[in-house]
């Protein structure tokens, strides 16, 4: 008896020892990382929450009417809709050829030219919207939606190129040189054997971009404001000083519908290792 | 003939979209920018509107804010991030699982949004505080509240960089072979030996890329310093913001641009080198 106990007591300090760390890691990232989290979404269903209730005393929909009626919202929603899809729509178009060229094709300068995409991670966002918006200002694309598309499309770049070329460069040549010996059209090989290989990545590159995109606050807040409005541009006023929190809640848990479709695909996400493909890792 | 001439034009075709959107919107504006500041009134060169920066007690003020606050989320992010990577590329447990999954959620949390749940979690009488006071009345009377000070910001930073800081480093520690750190331990090489000898150098590159891209990130970053940090001093991005928007004088805010790029213009290029050397490695 004492010795099965011994051996269980063993046993415990042992998985202690070896996920001593693990525990502490995680319980440390629960508090940091979740509790934050969840207290945006309890907020976001409260009517009543006063200090020292640790979860709401009355619980209900009645501000999500109020804010979801708000007339700034009504402006800032379709925008910020209509924005995300243009930008994505618009990024696909310019960059997926592009991708197509530097994975598959040789010319002078390519090493060049796709470095030159990883300058737009090595500028302060705010401070180069501050230099474009100067430029903006005199082609009067300052307040326009066009002017918004444009800086967001930038944000865009290195995404949706990167990644898609990392997925052209993974297709095996051999395949579809094997299409093309029995007969296969060169339309038909990539539309069967190319693009079906590459699609993965493709969406995975496009989910982001829209994400991405729908999230943009720093060109929405310089370049678009205050004629073109979008939801984490409008959240700013309502999240600082403003004395009911329930605004901000439900407009956080509005923002973060897209990401719960992300996090549906996260697992595949990183498996692929997209994530950090677009940053150059 | 004519056939091979479009052929080796087309690359250049498909690429030129996104390139003249790289180069008219960020090697242009940033150029053009940093000419202007360096124009006087007159149209000859000079220091001139650098002077009034370095005069102006807030901007200069800003500047050191700026820096020291993105220093120190910096080693906070470091010293949080590097040993969880360590433990995730070592460990296959459930737990190891279950912590990689809750390091990684701020990455699906919009920017604003994580300013919010960050101010309602750790404000007087938030989230926090009321659990502390449920567990002891005492205790949470000595609670202090990081809402609108310098620890706000850094906090912040922190919060919203752990996901791409921890796959970049992991990616990173996967490139360490296991069998590199076996075949030391059976010649009777420490942990510390491991770490130092093997380990360490090997992910230099994914930590420079990681201290690159983050330092821009906080450097130039304005929801958070807006939401969460004090009223003043404030960092360059929220003066750069106020500048041009609510003060209406977006010469100051350009130079107040361009100083900012100056000194992420550094890290940005050790950033590109780091990523280029591995690519041409690699290749």
């Amino acid at each position: 008896m004492t010795t099965l106990t011994l051996s269980m007591r063993d046993r415990l300090k042992r998985y202690a020892a070896r996920e001593g760390f693990g525990l502490f890691a995680l319980i440390f990232l629960i508090i940091f990382i979740v509790l934050p989290i969840l207290t945006v979404l309890l907020w976001g269903f409260a009517i009543r929450w006063r200090f020292p209730a640790v979860i709401p005393t009355e619980w209900g929909f009645d501000f999500w009417q109020e804010t979801l009626s708000r007339a700034d919202l009504r402006r800032a929603f379709p925008n910020s809709i209509v924005l995300s899809i243009s930008v994505t729509l618009l990024s696909m178009v310019i960059c997926l050829p592009a991708s197509y060229a530097f994975a598959r094709m040789n010319f002078r300068g390519k090493q060049f030219f796709l470095l030159s995409f990883l300058f737009t991670n090595a500028f302060p966002r705010l401070g180069l919207y501050v230099a474009i918006a100067i430029i903006f200002f005199r082609l009067g694309l300052v307040g326009t939606f066009a002017g918004v598309v444009i800086v967001q499309l930038l944000n865009t770049l290195l995404l949706m190129i990167w990644i898609p070329t990392a997925a052209f460069q993974g297709v095996e040549r051999s395949l579809e040189e094997a299409a093309l010996d029995v007969g296969a059209s060169r339309l038909r090989v990539f539309m069967q054997i190319t693009l079906p290989l590459v699609f993965p990545a493709v969406f995975a590159a496009v989910l982001l971009t829209f994400v991405n995109t729908f999230y943009e606050t720093y060109g929405a807040l310089l370049i678009g404001a205050p004629n073109v409005l979008t939801i984490p541009v409008i959240m700013f006023p309502l999240i600082n000083n403003q004395p009911i929190p329930q605004y901000g809640a439900i407009l956080s848990l509005v923002l973060f519908a897209p990401s719960v479709v992300l996090l549906l695909f996260a697992n595949r996400l990183l498996r692929g290792g997209y994530l950090t493909a677009g940053f150059g890792v | 003939m004519v056939a091979r001439s479009t052929r080796s034009l087309l690359p250049y075709i498909l690429i030129t979209p996104p390139i003249i959107l790289v180069f008219g919107l960020i090697f242009f504006p940033a150029a053009q920018s940093f000419v202007r500041t360096l124009t006087g009134v007159d149209g000859s060169f000079s220091f001139e509107r650098y002077l009034e920066f370095m005069n102006d007690r807030s901007s200069v003020t800003s500047l050191i804010f700026t820096f020291q606050v993105t220093f120190l989320s910096l080693i906070g992010l470091f010293a949080i991030c590097y040993p969880l990577a360590l433990y995730l590329r070592f460990s296959n447990s459930r737990v190891a699982y279950w912590a990689q999954m809750v390091a990684l959620l701020p990455l699906f949390v919009p920017g604003i949004m994580s300013a919010y749940a960050l101010i309602r979690f750790f404000r007087g009488r938030g989230l926090l505080e009321t659990i502390i006071y449920q567990l002891s009345p005492v205790l949470s009377e000595t609670y202090y509240s990081p809402y609108v000070k310098p620890e706000g910001i850094i906090i912040g930073s922190i919060w919203e960089s752990i996901p791409f800081t921890v796959l970049v480093l992991l990616a990173g520690l996967r490139q360490v072979e296991s069998g590199l750190i076996e075949s030391a331990q059976d010649v009777g090489a420490s942990r510390w030996t491991i770490f130092f000898q093997i380990i360490l150098p090997l992910t230099r590159r994914a930590a420079l890329i990681a201290f690159c891209l983050n330092f821009i990130a906080i450097f130039g970053s304005y929801t958070i310093p807006y939401l969460l940090g004090p009223a003043a001093p404030q960092t360059l991005g929220v003066l750069m913001q106020r500048t041009y928007q609510e003060y209406a004088q977006p010469l100051q805010a350009e130079t107040q641009a361009v100083i900012t790029f100056a000194v992420c213009a550094l890290v940005g290029l050790l950033y590109v080198r780091t990523v280029s050397s591995q690519r041409t490695g690699r290749n």
